[in-house]
């Protein structure tokens, strides 16, 4: 089974700077493999392992993307190869710009029966990249995977959805998107990032890829800080709980809190 | 592009009222495809001016008629599509994006038309700032919180049902959860619950305080998924449920922006956290510095004795 | 010059931070600390992860790193609040892969990949501790068997070890630097007595005397040549001490984080306590020192990774961060006030920790008469 694994390289938000304008500096945030990703990492490992295939790392984005280090961070974690598409041209591209361009990727890798992605990114962090994806390979577009296996030809898939476990059979190919706590993905070692150096990378060009022309463009009218982020506190000392707990009480109670 | 019509794309959830709401705010005829059984069909009918609806999927998953419903809205061009945050949801919704090559904007709050142009409030980057983004060119395709059941005006739309193919595939099992469905979208007062709670038992601790307060229990993201303490639909965070109780409570709670996004509508927030830099305190309305083990059952107390 | 990291070491130590954050949060530590335990399910997640392997031959699973890598490791598991969490275990079970036996190999290796400690090292007497010729343990070998005799005490981790690893001197040779032999010797062995130490810190690690009464064991527990036991603890000595002082760095650098926060919210005369240039000279100060120790443990494992003699550097390190590390926390305590004692606080747990690490692995003061001597000596 040929196994593409879908993953941003992107900034933590938690680490940016956000000015009272709602403008975002990004630039103290360091980039790393998105939080969730390595799950997809992971599975997509496990799933190669049972079945005898390939597991291939594709990531898109701005020229920042690939970096010695951003390859290694992937192939350090499971992969057998990597395919970057690295454009100032997608610097700040929507996540259906994106999708376009990962599906344009798959097709040129060829031959995909699976691509897996984390359930969200950490920056934008809206589940929606590998479902458009779907939509644009027309491929069956599944999140909320839990667990995954291979079976008499396609896949046995477990999602974890607010009415409980549902099992579903999917022919391939098809695009997964894994829940964060699918499996526990391992750690890379230092034997996995020595051997990260020496695995295949191949870079497709922007250009030659078959990319549609965008259907609509966004345009930013106004920024601004959310309100509710500064909430003023009063903090009640607990070392005596009981006074504590009155105070908060009172304190809520004048609120109109209670 | 068809300026007057706002479609929403329902996925086999009767919970649709925020779908239904966001399209008649900037569409004068809000026409709804159904993915999904014949009574979420149904239930939209009164609510919205046309129902498409795709026949009854029986052991299809909704993600199958992705391609069927991204057809039906193409074909039609409107200016507005609107769909659910549900993997569903997000599923018809990418499927439609595709087809009109058109972003998916989420964490919306608003939307204003302006002829063929919507401009959408939204919170971006996991809700550090709000952007306002006028889509320009194409439709405009947002993803919601679904809301409740929808609630009609009396005139019953018509169910046109539409001859579709879904993709191959089959739902061969469900297993319903063990324990029913928070309603923390609902709940006036959430309690949450963080890595401070030291073990599986101590749950018991602030389910009391729960129910003294009359709220619901929620979690951040270890606790329903390191650990698996708490069901999934009660936690609380970027890539779980946001809510906007009038009482929020962190107890044993950090305050990672992961989970805070996910409160930051809560009109006041009380956090409970032994250790006194925890970034908790910086986000909240009221804070106690304590063990949690022992301002939790005093809370409880309190709360009790109506002091 | 570069003060940057490599794109290895930086992985790697992201790789670490993924296993701290799941397998040793604060709470964890608070609660080991609390409660007098060693860390052993985090130890075994080391383990999974390949970290208790590193700079271990590869023929014994390990992946060879150079002393920087492992300095960092140390100082960011430290960092972390979590005292003698990683780097001496490996240091040890190195003197094994260099000098043990093929059991002693395997035995050793499996314990380290269960997240156990595999032994103890007995050095420490109740008269003999720096000054090794004053040994008073005796080892004497007949007839296949060599049978020991003698107390040892301080000894780290030995109710947490399967293992002793034994130095005893022979009574029939009178040079002392060649009557030390090293030994593993198992804990449960016929004759030992284990006897816990109730101590102020390092809970973590517990801290027992043992007394040795005719423990006889086949001589195939003898390590490496006999006779040579001093020499061959002495082989990681550098190493130890560059630990040492890494974790001390680690350990200042989570103090100062936690001073230099509690300064910047606490409010005294309606404003944070920050404001203030006593408070702000405090930290300045203790921002330099890290610096001082941060510069001085990596240009010591660059100066071992380079093979430049360290001659003394080792000492000089160990005594400047042991000592300025205490400085750093004792004043984040006092940034904290009363707050700072009280269980709970990690600050309280970093200074009591902090201590011990003026004299294990041998003393400020044993520190100046390494250096010292070499100091005067290159001079002469």
């Amino acid at each position: 089974m040929k196994i593409v694994v879908a993953y941003k390289w992107a900034p933590n938000p938690q680490d940016a700077v956000v000015a009272t304008t709602g403008e975002v500096d990004l630039s103290r945030a360091k980039p790393a493999v998105s939080e969730y990703d390595p799950v997809a990492f992971e599975l997509a490992r496990r799933l190669a392992d049972a079945t005898g295939g390939e597991v291939v790392g594709l990531t898109v984005g701005g020229p920042s993307i690939d970096t010695p280090l951003s390859r290694k961070a992937a192939l350090s974690r499971g992969l057998d190869r990597l395919v970057v598409v690295a454009d100032a041209e997608l610097e700040d591209a929507d996540g259906t710009r994106i999708a376009t361009v990962l599906a344009a990727a798959v097709r040129a890798i060829g031959d995909v029966d699976l691509v897996l992605a984390g359930d969200s990114s950490i920056d934008v962090a809206q589940g929606q990249v590998p479902l458009t994806l779907a939509g644009v390979l027309g491929w069956l577009g599944l999140a909320a995977v839990s667990a995954v296996t291979a079976a008499d030809g396609g896949l046995v898939v477990e999602r974890s959805l607010p009415g409980g476990t549902t099992v579903v059979a999917v022919p391939t190919p098809a695009v997964l998107a894994a829940t964060a706590d699918a499996v526990v993905p391992r750690v890379a070692g230092m034997k996995d990032i020595l051997g990260a150096a020496k695995k295949p990378v191949e870079v497709l060009d922007l250009a030659a890829l078959d990319v549609p022309a965008p259907g609509a463009t966004l345009a930013t009218l106004a920024t601004a800080k959310p309100a509710g982020g500064e909430r003023t506190a009063t903090i009640f000392d607990g070392s005596s709980p009981a006074g504590a707990a009155a105070q908060l009480v009172g304190a809520l109670r004048q609120a109109g809190a209670l | 592009m068809n300026s007057a019509q706002s479609w929403i794309v329902v996925a086999d959830d009767t919970a649709a009222s925020g779908l239904v709401d966001l399209a008649r705010s900037v569409g004068d005829e809000v026409v709804a495809v159904v993915a999904g059984r014949r009574e979420v069909a149904s239930s939209l009918a009164s609510a919205v001016d046309r129902v498409l609806w795709l026949g009854e999927p029986d052991q299809a998953p909704v993600e199958a008629y992705g391609p069927a419903v991204a057809a039906v809205v193409a074909q039609a061009t409107p200016r507005t599509v609107i769909g659910a945050t549900s993997p569903g949801g997000r599923a018809l919704l990418g499927a439609v994006a595709a087809a009109l090559r058109v972003p998916v904007l989420a964490g919306v709050s608003a939307l204003e038309a302006d002829g063929d142009q919507v401009v959408v409030t939204r919170s971006v980057l996991g809700g550090i700032a709000e952007h306002r983004t006028a889509v320009q060119g194409g439709t405009t395709v947002v993803a919601v919180d679904p809301g409740g059941a929808v609630a009609g005006d009396g005139d019953l739309a018509p169910l046109e049902e539409l001859a579709v193919t879904p993709l191959a595939a089959t739902v061969t099992e469900v297993r319903p959860a063990a324990v029913a469905g928070a309603d923390l979208g609902g709940a006036r007062t959430v309690v949450g619950v963080g890595r401070g709670l030291k073990a599986r038992e101590d749950v018991a601790l602030v389910s009391d305080l729960a129910a003294a307060l009359g709220g619901e229990l929620a979690c951040s993201r270890p606790l329903a998924e390191g650990v698996d303490w708490l069901p999934k639909e009660r936690y609380i965070g970027i890539s779980g449920q946001h809510i906007a109780p009038d009482l929020y409570l962190a107890l044993g709670i950090s305050g990672q922006l992961q989970h805070m996004v996910g409160v930051r509508g809560a009109k006041v927030i009380v956090a409970v956290n032994s250790d006194k830099n925890a970034p908790v305190f910086s986000q909240c309305d009221f804070g106690v510095v304590g063990d949690m083990y022992e301002v939790v059952p005093a809370l409880t107390a309190a709360l009790g004795t109506g002091s | 010059m570069d003060f940057g990291l490599t794109d290895e070491q930086q992985l790697l130590l992201e790789s670490l931070d993924e296993v701290l954050e799941r397998e040793c949060p604060e709470s964890y530590i608070a609660e080991l600390d609390l409660n007098h335990q060693p860390p052993t399910s985090f130890r075994k997640a080391m383990h999974e992860a390949g970290f208790m392997s590193l700079g271990f031959p590869e023929e014994y699973g390990g992946t060879p790193v150079d002393a920087m890598t492992l300095v960092l490791l140390a100082a960011r598991t430290a960092r972390q609040g979590l005292n003698n969490g990683y780097g001496l275990e490996l240091l040890q079970a190195m003197d094994i892969i260099e000098f043990g036996s093929e059991e002693q190999k395997a035995e050793v290796l499996g314990l380290l990949a269960a997240g156990d400690v595999p032994f103890a090292l007995g050095f420490t007497e109740p008269g003999a501790g720096s000054d090794n010729a004053a040994m008073a343990t005796t080892a004497v070998h007949h007839d296949g068997v060599v049978t020991f005799n003698g107390t040892k005490t301080l000894i780290t981790n030995a109710l947490q070890s399967r293992y002793l690893l034994l130095m005893a001197k022979d009574p029939s040779v009178a040079d002392p630097r060649q009557a030390i032999s090293m030994y593993l010797v198992p804990m449960d062995a016929p004759g030992i007595t284990v006897n816990r130490l109730e101590k102020i810190m390092w809970n973590i690690s517990d801290s027992c005397e043992i007394f040795l009464d005719d423990v006889t064991l086949p001589e195939s527990c003898l390590v490496g040549v006999k006779g040579n036991g001093f020499k061959q603890l002495m082989r990681n000595f550098e190493m130890e001490r560059l630990v040492i002082a890494s974790q001390c760095l680690g350990l200042a650098e989570c103090a100062f984080e936690d001073a230099a926060s509690y300064a910047a919210q606490r409010v005294q005369f309606g404003k944070p306590i920050g404001q203030f240039q006593l408070i702000q000279q405090k930290l300045t100060d203790m921002a330099i020192k890290i610096e001082n120790m941060r510069n001085f443990v990596y240009k010591t494992a660059w100066m071992l990774d380079q093979g430049v003699p360290l001659k003394s550097q080792g000492a000089l390190c160990k005594r400047y961060c042991a000592m300025a590390a205490f400085e750093v926390v004792d004043e984040a305590m006092q940034i904290f006030g009363g707050v700072g004692v009280t269980v709970g606080t990690r600050v309280s747990r970093l200074w009591r920790d902090v201590r011990g690490h003026r004299f294990g692995g041998g003393t400020d003061e044993i520190m100046v008469h390494i250096a010292g001597r070499q100091i005067v000596k290159d001079h002469s």
